[in-house]
């Protein structure tokens, strides 16, 4: 079997399992729907390394490899296939995705049970990895616009998968149409790409910008502006990152996949995936560098103030991919993609430990009224421990070093480059920080209520609400069901969790700066026509970046250590003293204030005014009305019609022409 | 086999006839089978179509009055195959719904159910100016009568509206199709409405832009584009479902494609002096339809308003004259066809589930007993929108790419529309199916019935959003030739 033919095993299993799961949605008992979900992105995790063995077969010079299966649409200029492009970034990404996916499937098996929109859930969570893996694996531009929206597709679904809280409802239709805007993005891009090189698959557009560009030119620089707005709406970054912490509506295993480990880096991807034309705008890319690096300052700061416990980690999730988004903007590639790939393992299973812990508390989130769960939790509380060191960047887990490689990367490049990777660093003590804040916070301190009952072997319940408003629910479909699961009773959640907990803290040992370097050297074929592959930074410029990373994240580690466990009160007084900055914190920075004013207000007013001038005083007023000759032609007319001449009339009429059709039938045959 | 476009076009009429004559109760049985039969010819006619041949196929050509040069011609290329498709697709669940469905004189209704489709054929087939004048106005009885003899609300100051404003439209090209013909006429020559016969022949370059005005002011009407559409709200609201269903689907496509069988062949020079314009009335369409769409509270008007706005884009793509966007506004004048038929059958499911309310402040939460009819929804809302991996994508992007090409700006303005459907079609979703049940509902899961009207629609949208290509490349041909005199002069234009 070959590769391509792997690719497309890879994209067809999620699609057997989703139209499996949704036609036997009646018949399928208790958790079948979720095996059989599980078991499809299990496949195509299986067919993604019969992919990467295939791929490692050719040479170096020969892994890029299209297959075509049939035509998309194709007129005048417009030339599309449905065709796949194997290579070792789309590998790397098929891995990524469906193997942290299969993770997720496994967990949601026992978290979900009990709901009621049960095998629903497993075929919007089969749906959204095939666009995901679509997305990743797609050719041309048109493809992956398809995926591109098929994965914004399936996380509105998600994030509305419990559809009958209308603030569930609301937060998808935000994502939703946050992502179209970044679809359009991609439209125009693709047509001015389209335009200048001829072609929209990625191997001719690259080789045709190469001679239809020159550096920073024009049209090319606003392609790649809109292929970063494209990026930006997937990937939450400033100013379109809104939608991501409402997404936090849908249930927990959605955020850890989609929210997370999947669909929020297709960003980052993408422009990996276009660096040729980055490298040729090196102008777009730098705006790409400035907007990660504000996005993770940004994201970072207010992690410090909410106190939504999957929030937190949602703004966490928007700062990570700044770094991510730096790291390519900066031409680090592999680095971008390292930090993306263990990102996905540590995040992930953060969520997974805060779903665990949302459940133990009848469904609450807010850490205000958490705490002290170590003794109740101890796996819960291993795992999540895991996950934060990972995410501090705590020196020999995953996150250390991949962020400090985004760092060393950007400081390589000298200049202004230098204030992006201070900004990078102090987002590292900020970052570590807020992961510490979340753990001493929920496992640390006075068990709360729930947490005894715990103890004692009682599972906390609380009567069923929506845990924004206050709001009753009953546990029918479309509200999450009456039973929560602990990772300390289900053990397909442990089964998760435990490789993700080992995976954050040793999968660095891959990419070990001048030991091992498995993924730069694995990407390398992918990326080896950068115009930047020879500005890595020196092996000791690195370590120095890794020592520093590592007293860094140590210190804000302590930092939390001593505001939270030392002297306890000390947030409250310092909230109280600040309480501007804090109000602005714990206000998003006033982002959502911002996009109302200046978008929202600004249709509905259009809409209305056009509703009560426009449509009355203009189209039925002026034009119907207006002409007052028109008006009593028109009603005498309606009169006409009443007493019946008109019928009359248009019986006649119609006779006459049914007489004439049936003579030319006869006639013409 | 071979294949007489007469019969599929007298196909709905006879049948029509016959139910006419036959017991009450199977008048509506009669009609529907020459839908279906219709349906089956025009998959034959699908099969049989030769995409590589150039011009009109199966030309059915008779005199009809010799002495004022009008001819009872027929034919079928790339243009017309998919609306001919449509018509046929579409009439099927319309009539099968309606005929589960209890009305006053049966026979009557479907009488004009299956003379509206033979008159949409008619338009969609005839080659000759005259008899397309014909059908073009024919069209309109049927559905007059459906709307002021079965409609609900104020359907009297409805029909009132639709009737003054298409026949007003219809009059005024009347009017202009007469003086083409004559003013086409060379000296001592016969008079001819032969639109291939009008294409070789030619009048100046003024009288064409007066002529191209009157028909754009017919067609817009019927498309409807702004400002043209003020009897719009009032007929989508006083409607029997499956009448504006057909309306909306079918006979709005009467307008554009009148654009493309007669104006830009025939008139290139009247079509490129209004090019602008008319590219400026399509753009505001877009962006009015959308957000007047985002304001309506009724479900039908949503639909109303989005249509105005998906109009725009056909419009818009034909008058970009780029090979793109007219293939794009072709291929669009058919998903939007089906889409919005399944669109207001399945508002006709939704308003039974809400005592007869289609007020989106009274609905809500149908999807929670009815997980089969939110999912037939949801492929729906997602095609109307337009959402990459449909039919509708490939339309839209194919009408953009073709209007940046040389009108950027408008395009790039129009693709604003592109969010705007976003927002108001998952907006109707949302109020529909997700949230607490609404105060006038009781969720029911789809009743056989519609499901067998319904699903077949979106299994078609499915299949034509795997496949697209399937219509480009028989259209291609075709459509690049409507154009292509039109785009010639407007480059001799700019040239100039």
């Amino acid at each position: 079997v070959s590769a391509t033919s792997y690719g497309w095993l890879i994209l067809a299993f999620p699609v057997v399992g989703m139209l499996v799961v949704s036609f036997g949605w009646r018949v399928l008992p208790g958790r079948t729907a979720g095996w059989i979900a599980s078991a499809a992105i299990f496949a195509s995790f299986l067919a993604s390394i019969g992919a990467l063995v295939d791929l490692e077969d050719h040479p170096e010079d020969e892994r890029e490899l299209v297959d075509s299966a049939w035509t998309y649409a194709a007129t005048a200029d417009f030339d599309v296939d449905v065709s796949i492009l194997i290579d070792p970034l789309s590998v790397f990404m098929c891995l990524v995705v469906s193997g942290v996916s299969f993770l997720i499937h496994v967990y949601s098996v026992a978290y979900m049970g009990g709901d009621r929109g049960y095998a629903r859930y497993f075929a919007y969570l089969n749906y959204f990895v095939f666009s995901m893996l679509l997305l990743v694996l797609a050719a041309n531009f048109v493809l992956l616009i398809v995926g591109w929206a098929f994965v914004g597709a399936a996380s509105y679904l998600l994030i509305s998968f419990w559809y009958r809280r209308s603030t569930a409802t609301h937060a998808g239709i935000k994502a939703f149409v946050i992502n179209v805007i970044g679809d359009v993005g991609l439209v125009i891009a693709a047509f001015l790409l389209l335009n200048e090189t001829g072609a929209l698959d990625y191997q001719g557009m690259f080789a045709g910008a190469e001679d239809a560009f020159s550096t920073n030119d024009g049209t090319l620089v606003a392609a790649c502006l809109l292929i970063l707005v494209g990026a930006f709406a997937k990937s939450a970054q400033l100013p379109l990152h809104t939608w991501l912490p409402d997404a936090m509506e849908g249930p927990t295993p959605v955020s850890a996949l989609i929210h997370a480990a999947t669909m929020v880096t297709a960003g980052v991807y993408l422009i990996a995936r276009t660096y040729p034309l980055f490298e040729l705008a090196p102008a777009a890319a730098d705006i790409g560098a400035i907007i990660g690096t504000a996005t993770l300052l940004f994201a970072a700061s207010v992690a410090l103030a909410v106190t939504d416990l999957k929030r937190t980690i949602a703004y966490s999730t928007i700062s990570q991919i700044g770094y991510m988004v730096l790291g390519v903007s900066v031409f680090a590639y592999g680095a971008g993609l390292f930090h993306l790939m263990t990102h996905a393992f540590f995040k992930a299973l953060l969520f997974m430990g805060a779903g665990s812990v949302i459940s133990a508390m009848g469904g609450i989130q807010d850490m205000d009224r958490m705490g002290g769960f170590r003794r109740a939790m101890p796996f819960t509380f291993v795992a999540f421990t895991a996950g934060a060191l990972a995410l501090a960047a705590f020196p020999l887990t995953a996150g250390f070093f991949s962020k400090d490689e985004i760092l060393a990367f950007t400081i390589e490049r000298g200049g202004w480059y230098w204030i992006l990777a201070i900004a990078g660093y102090l987002g590292a003590a900020l970052t570590a920080f807020y992961a510490f804040r979340m753990v001493f916070r929920v496992f640390f301190g006075e068990p709360v209520a729930e947490a005894r009952e715990l103890e004692e072997g009682h599972l906390a319940h609380h009567p069923p609400a929506n845990p924004a408003t206050g709001e009753l629910e009953d546990t029918d479909v479309g509200f999450p069901a009456e039973e929560h699961h602990i990772a300390e009773r289900e053990w397909p959640m442990r089964t998760a969790m435990v490789p993700l907990a080992i995976l954050a803290l040793v999968a660095g040992a891959v990419q070990i700066p001048g030991v091992t370097d498995v993924i730069e050297h694995f990407l390398e074929p992918t990326f080896e026509d950068s115009r930047y592959r020879d500005t890595a930074p020196t092996e000791e410029a690195e370590v120095i970046g890794l020592i520093v990373g590592g007293v860094i994240a140590l210190l804000g580690i302590g930092a939390a250590y001593v505001a939270y466990i030392r002297r306890r009160g000390i947030t409250l007084e310092l909230r109280d003293r600040y309480s501007r900055v804090h109000a602005f914190l714990v206000n998003k920075w006033y982002f959502d204030e911002l996009f109302d004013a200046i978008f929202v207000r600004p249709f509905s007013t259009a809409g209305s005014f056009g509703r009560r001038v426009i449509e009355t005083d203009f189209v039925q007023g002026f034009i119907v009305g207006g002409a007052t000759g028109v008006v009593r032609a028109g009603s005498s007319f309606a009169r006409a019609i009443q007493t019946g001449y008109l019928r009359a009339y248009a019986l006649l009429l119609l006779l006459g022409v049914a007489a004439l059709g049936l003579y030319f039938l006869l006639a013409s045959s | 086999v071979t294949i007489h476009l007469s019969l599929i076009l007298f196909l709905p009429l006879a049948a029509g006839l016959l139910g006419a004559v036959v017991p009450r109760g199977l008048a509506r049985w009669v009609v529907l089978a020459g839908t279906v039969a219709v349906l089956a010819y025009a998959i034959a006619l699908l099969i049989d179509f030769d995409s590589g041949a150039p011009g009109l196929q199966y030309v059915t050509d008779d005199e009809w009055i010799a002495e004022l040069g009008i001819r009872y011609q027929l034919g079928i290329d790339g243009i017309n195959l998919f609306m001919v498709v449509l018509t046929a697709v579409a009439w099927v669940p319309c009539t099968l719904v309606a005929a589960f469905r209890e009305h006053d004189r049966p026979r009557l209704f479907f009488f004009h159910l299956a003379l509206g489709e033979t008159a949409v054929l008619g338009a969609f087939m005839a080659q000759d100016l005259a008899l397309f004048i014909v059908f073009f106005d024919l069209m309109l009885v049927p559905f007059y009568f459906m709307i002021g003899g079965w409609g609900t609300g104020d359907r009297v100051r409805a029909t009132t509206k639709f009737v003054i404003y298409t026949l007003a439209g219809s009059l005024l090209m009347l009017g202009a199709a007469i003086a083409l013909g004559v003013l086409s006429t060379p000296d001592g020559g016969e008079i001819s409405f032969s639109i291939a016969e009008l294409q070789q022949r030619s009048v100046s370059e003024g009288t064409q832009q007066w002529i191209v005005l009157l028909f754009a002011l017919a067609f817009f009407v019927k498309a409807p584009l702004f400002p043209l559409h003020g009897w719009v709200p009032e007929t989508y609201r006083s409607s029997p479902i499956v009448t504006i269903a057909l309306l909306s689907a079918v006979l709005s496509k009467v307008g554009v494609y009148g654009f493309l069988r007669i104006v830009l062949p025939v008139m290139p020079e009247g079509a490129q002096h209004w090019q602008e314009l008319f590219i400026i009335l399509a753009v505001f369409s877009i962006l009015y339809g959308s957000v007047l769409a985002f304001s309506q509270d009724n479900v039908r008007l949503v639909v109303a308003y989005s249509s105005i706005a998906q109009l725009g884009f056909i419009v818009l793509g034909i008058f970009a004259f780029d090979d793109k966007g007219a293939q794009g506004a072709v291929l669009q004048m058919l998903n939007h066809g089906i889409v919005v038929v399944a669109l207001f059958l399945i508002i006709g499911v939704i308003a039974r589930r809400a005592h007869g309310s289609e007020s989106l402040s009274e609905l809500g939460g149908i999807a929670f007993r009815a997980p089969v009819l939110a999912a037939l929804f949801l492929v729906v809302t997602f095609a109307t929108l337009a959402m990459p991996g449909s039919a509708n994508f490939i339309g839209e992007i194919l009408v953009l790419f073709g209007t940046y090409e040389d009108k950027l700006v408008y395009g790039l303005v129009a693709s604003l529309g592109v969010v705007l459907a976003a927002v108001y079609m998952i907006r109707v979703f949302q109020r529909t199916m997700h949230d607490r049940e609404g105060p006038a509902v009781e969720s029911r899961e789809i009743g056989r019935l519609d499901l067998a009207a319904v699903a077949p629609l979106v299994a078609v949208i499915v299949a034509l959003g795997l496949y697209p290509h399937f219509v480009v490349d028989r259209t291609e041909r075709a459509t690049t030739a409507s154009i292509e005199q039109a785009r010639d002069v407007g480059q001799e234009v700019a040239t100039r």
